[in-house]
Formats: structure tokens, C-alpha cells, sequence
């Protein structure tokens, strides 16, 4: 009963947190279409898991990984072009 | 045996597969975990698990991938097929998807419950085995992404085998859990398929949030039963914010899920003491997760540092032999190796409230610390 008790206040911290959060980063206005590889792959992977070092694979690895990434995380064409192009770049 | 060293034999053939050069590109991925886990009364070193991951590029449209889980239990070796499907990119904003993939029912099950992704060694209450939803199933899905100004958002709709009923009438499944939902299933048990989907809204620009909303719908009994057309809805909601905190110079990462099953009522024979009875089938589950790691300071060893902390709840119905209402904390630290190998340390202490599990107490508390290694390659 006490735990159930916690459980409220938890959850009411952690959503006033994330509204905190969400406002500092409203400040952000770029639309997808226009942002460079380099910040798609940064937003995009992280919104999972740690986003990886464009070393971490070589440029053929890459093209498929981001071909699985596309499908697993619903990511647009567009988003996918610029992302691997990105870690071809960088690698 | 034979099982795994034919299946290393095929790994191995096609590992050297991969050097050829060729249009078609083949890559092994996967992950793998162990630990120590220490109860109150037991304490031991668990196998975890190995699951290499393979994906086959056939072209710029077509990939097939698959996952299989070699898993310690019981001092065997269990082999299973987590996934085995074909996806192909019909246009710039729809992918066909066919064969045995992670539903999108919710998000912990299809991205995030790999133990180099889920920041705590466990999972949360009613999100693993016999939990409350699918995690996946045969059948064909369309899903995609689609801008919205400077917004974003993701869909999915399939239709696939579902889940069929436990009737408490087989002896060859746990006849005192009649009602419970069984999922994974190989075969399909009637004609009825499963319809599902989930909507995902990433409405800042930035696209660190994301809510999404899950539902399924599917009939559950045998052909020609008394459960023939007994139905059952299921839904889920899910929540994630994840972004750079510039004051706190660190990220901090919001992950929630609610799962929910409602089963059309229905008579059980109950195993106990050979009478009928019935039940409100209701079951829910869901967690509430937060996580920060403060990835921007000066200092190397701070910075892989990471800190999480879960709650997570588990309802099943009052009335059914199987009734149960858990409640669990999980607080933990963890220190990122690299970008996919991590070292999990937790503790966590779960509630078996009003009603005790068996071999629980009613009102039972469980602590345990937990010691994770996880692997992603």
C-alpha cells in the first residue's frame, strides 16, 4: 500500500521533469527535410539506444544497417539518404 | 545439441560467405548478456542469453532479417526463433513486411527490450515472457514514417496469427490458468486473424518525444468450442523523451509504457474443485522509467556513467486462479564500456500485494541485486 502511495509521486516527478525538459528544447525549429545527416543521425538512433561511432562499421555495413534501421525505427527515405551519407562521410 | 552445432555449421559457412563481393551484403549483428543475480535465500550466476542477429541486403529494397536466441535454463540449452521476416520498401513512406516480426505493440517489446538497449538488467513487470500483450507473431505488416511539418509520425497495421486461448481444458498447458492469453503461436488455431496497428506522433521538432497508441483486435478460441468466438481487445500506450540537458550536462531519457488485455467473460472449469466460474478478464501492466547520464561533463569515467530508476505494475483479474497484483523498484547504475557494451548494477524490490504468486506470501516483498554484462556487436 505504501509502495502503491509512492508510485503516484513518482510518476507525477518524472512527467513535471519531462515537461520541463520539453519545454528547453521546444527552442528547436528545424524541420526534418532540412536538417544534415549528421543531426538526423544523432536524434534518431538515441531516441533507442547510444548512437553509434561512424567507425564502428565500414561503409557496405553501414548501407545495410541503416536499410534495417529505416524499417525498425519507421525513419522516411529521406531521413535514411542523409543518415548513411552522413556516416559514410564521417567514417 | 545437433540443433546448435548445425546451426554454428551454417553461421560459420555463411560468416565466410560475407568476404565474397557481390550486389547482395550479408552482416551478422546480435548481442548477448549474463550476470550475477542475488535473492534473499540463493544467489548464482545466470547464462543469459546469445542472439546473433542476420541480415541479408538483397538490394536497395529488399532485406531480410532474423534473430535467434540461444538461451541457459534449467542447465539446457534452449533455442528459439525470435524473428524471421522479409521487409520490402514499397515507396518513400511505406514498407511491406512479411513472416514472423516483433509487433509494434507499444515500443518495449520491438525496440527497446534487448539487454544492450533496456538500461536494467530485469524488465518490467508483465514485459517479458507470460506477459500482458504480444511481443511478436506471424503474418504481414505495412508500416512507414511520414514528415508533418516539423513534426513527425510513424505507423503500422498488420494482421497476423494472434493470440488463442488457454480454456483450462488441455492437461497439456497450465489448466489452472484458464482465461490467460497465449501468444507466439506457430500455428494459427482458428480463421480468424489478428488485426493491429500503433500510431506514433513525434511532435517537436527535434523528434525527442514520441507517444504512440497500440491496439489489436482478435478472436481466441478453437474452431468449432464453446470459446469459438470469444474475443479480446488489447491495447497499449507509450511515452519516450529523450534529449540533451544542457544545465544538468547530461541526456536524460523518459520511457513509459501501459499495456492493457480485456477477454470477453466466459465460464472456466476450474481444476481445483471440478466447478465452474467466471471472471472479469481484465489484465494491465505498465512502467514509468527515467535515466540520466551526464555525457557532457569533462571527467571520462562520469561521464559513461549512467543512472535509472523504474516502476512498473502488474494486474491480473480478481477471481482467476491466476489473479495476481505485483508492483516493483528498480534503481540502478550503469557503466557504458562503449556505445553498445554496458555493465548493469542494480536493485530492485518487488510487491507481491493483496495476492501472493505461488510459493509468495500475500503482501510478500522480494529484493534482489542484480549484475548485468551486456554485449552488442
Amino acid at each position: 500500500m505504501k509502495l502503491k502511495r509512492i508510485s503516484k509521486y513518482t510518476i507525477v516527478a518524472i512527467f513535471f521533469f519531462a515537461a520541463l525538459f520539453v519545454l528547453e528544447s521546444c527552442s528547436s525549429k528545424n524541420a526534418s527535410a532540412a536538417k544534415p545527416g549528421a543531426v538526423l543521425w544523432g536524434e534518431n538512433c538515441i531516441r533507442c539506444h547510444n548512437a553509434p561511432s561512424p567507425a564502428a562499421f565500414s561503409d557496405e555495413q553501414w548501407e545495410t544497417i541503416t536499410l534495417h534501421m529505416r524499417v525498425r525505427a519507421s525513419l522516411t527515405a529521406n531521413e535514411t539518404e542523409k543518415v548513411v551519407e552522413f556516416l559514410k562521410m564521417a567514417n | 545439441m545437433k540443433k546448435v552445432l548445425l546451426i554454428m555449421m551454417v553461421m560459420g559457412t555463411m560468416l565466410f560467405a560475407q568476404s565474397k563481393p557481390g550486389q547482395s551484403r550479408f552482416l551478422v549483428r546480435g548481442y548477448a548478456h549474463s550476470g550475477l543475480e542475488i535473492y534473499k535465500d540463493e544467489s548464482s550466476f545466470v547464462g543469459g542469453s546469445f542472439n546473433p542477429i542476420f541480415l541479408w541486403q538483397q538490394s536497395d529494397r529488399l532485406l531480410f532479417e532474423a534473430e535467434l536466441e540461444f538461451e541457459l535454463e534449467n542447465g539446457e540449452t534452449h533455442l528459439a526463433l525470435e524473428y524471421a521476416n522479409m521487409s520490402y520498401i514499397l515507396n518513400e513512406y511505406a514498407t511491406l513486411r512479411l513472416g514472423k516480426f516483433l509487433l509494434p505493440f507499444g515500443t518495449f517489446a520491438e525496440r527497446l527490450h534487448p539487454a544492450w538497449i533496456n538500461r536494467l538488467p530485469s524488465r518490467p513487470l508483465g514485459f517479458g515472457h507470460d506477459g500482458v500483450g504480444p511481443a511478436r507473431d506471424l503474418g504481414i505488416e505495412l508500416r512507414g514514417g511520414l514528415p508533418l511539418g516539423d513534426a513527425k509520425m510513424n505507423y503500422s497495421v498488420y494482421v497476423t496469427n494472434g493470440p488463442s486461448l488457454n480454456d483450462g481444458l488441455n492437461p497439456a498447458i497450465e489448466q489452472e490458468e484458464a482465461g490467460m492469453l497465449l501468444y507466439d503461436n506457430a500455428e494459427d488455431n482458428n480463421k480468424n486473424k489478428a488485426v493491429g496497428g500503433r500510431v506514433g506522433f513525434l511532435p517537436l521538432s527535434n523528434s525527442s518525444m514520441e507517444i504512440g497508441f497500440s491496439g489489436q483486435y482478435a478472436k481466441l478460441g478453437d474452431n468449432e468450442s464453446k470459446y469459438e468466438d470469444l474475443a479480446a481487445l488489447l491495447y497499449a500506450v507509450d511515452f519516450s523523451y529523450v534529449s540533451r540537458v544542457s544545465f544538468l550536462n547530461g541526456v536524460i531519457d523518459v520511457k513509459g509504457q501501459l499495456n492493457g488485455v480485456n477477454v470477453d467473460n466466459a465460464d472456466y472449469f476450474n481444476v481445483e474443485d471440478s466447478s465452474m466460474y467466471s471472471f472479469t478478464n481484465n489484465s494491465q501492466s505498465y512502467y514509468a522509467q527515467l535515466s540520466y547520464r551526464p555525457a557532457y561533463v569533462s571527467n571520462d569515467f562520469f561521464k559513461d556513467l549512467e543512472f535509472v530508476g523504474r516502476y512498473s505494475a502488474l494486474t491480473f483479474p480478481d477471481g482467476a486462479l491466476w489473479e495476481s497484483d505485483q508492483t516493483q523498484y528498480a534503481f540502478g547504475v550503469n557503466y557504458w564500456i562503449d556505445w553498445r557494451t554496458v555493465v548493469k548494477l542494480s536493485y530492485q524490490v518487488s510487491d507481491a500485494g493483496g495476492h501472493g504468486n505461488e510459493g509468495e506470501e500475500a503482501g510478500e516483498s522480494t529484493d534482489a541485486i542484480l549484475l548485468h554484462w551486456s554485449f552488442g556487436f
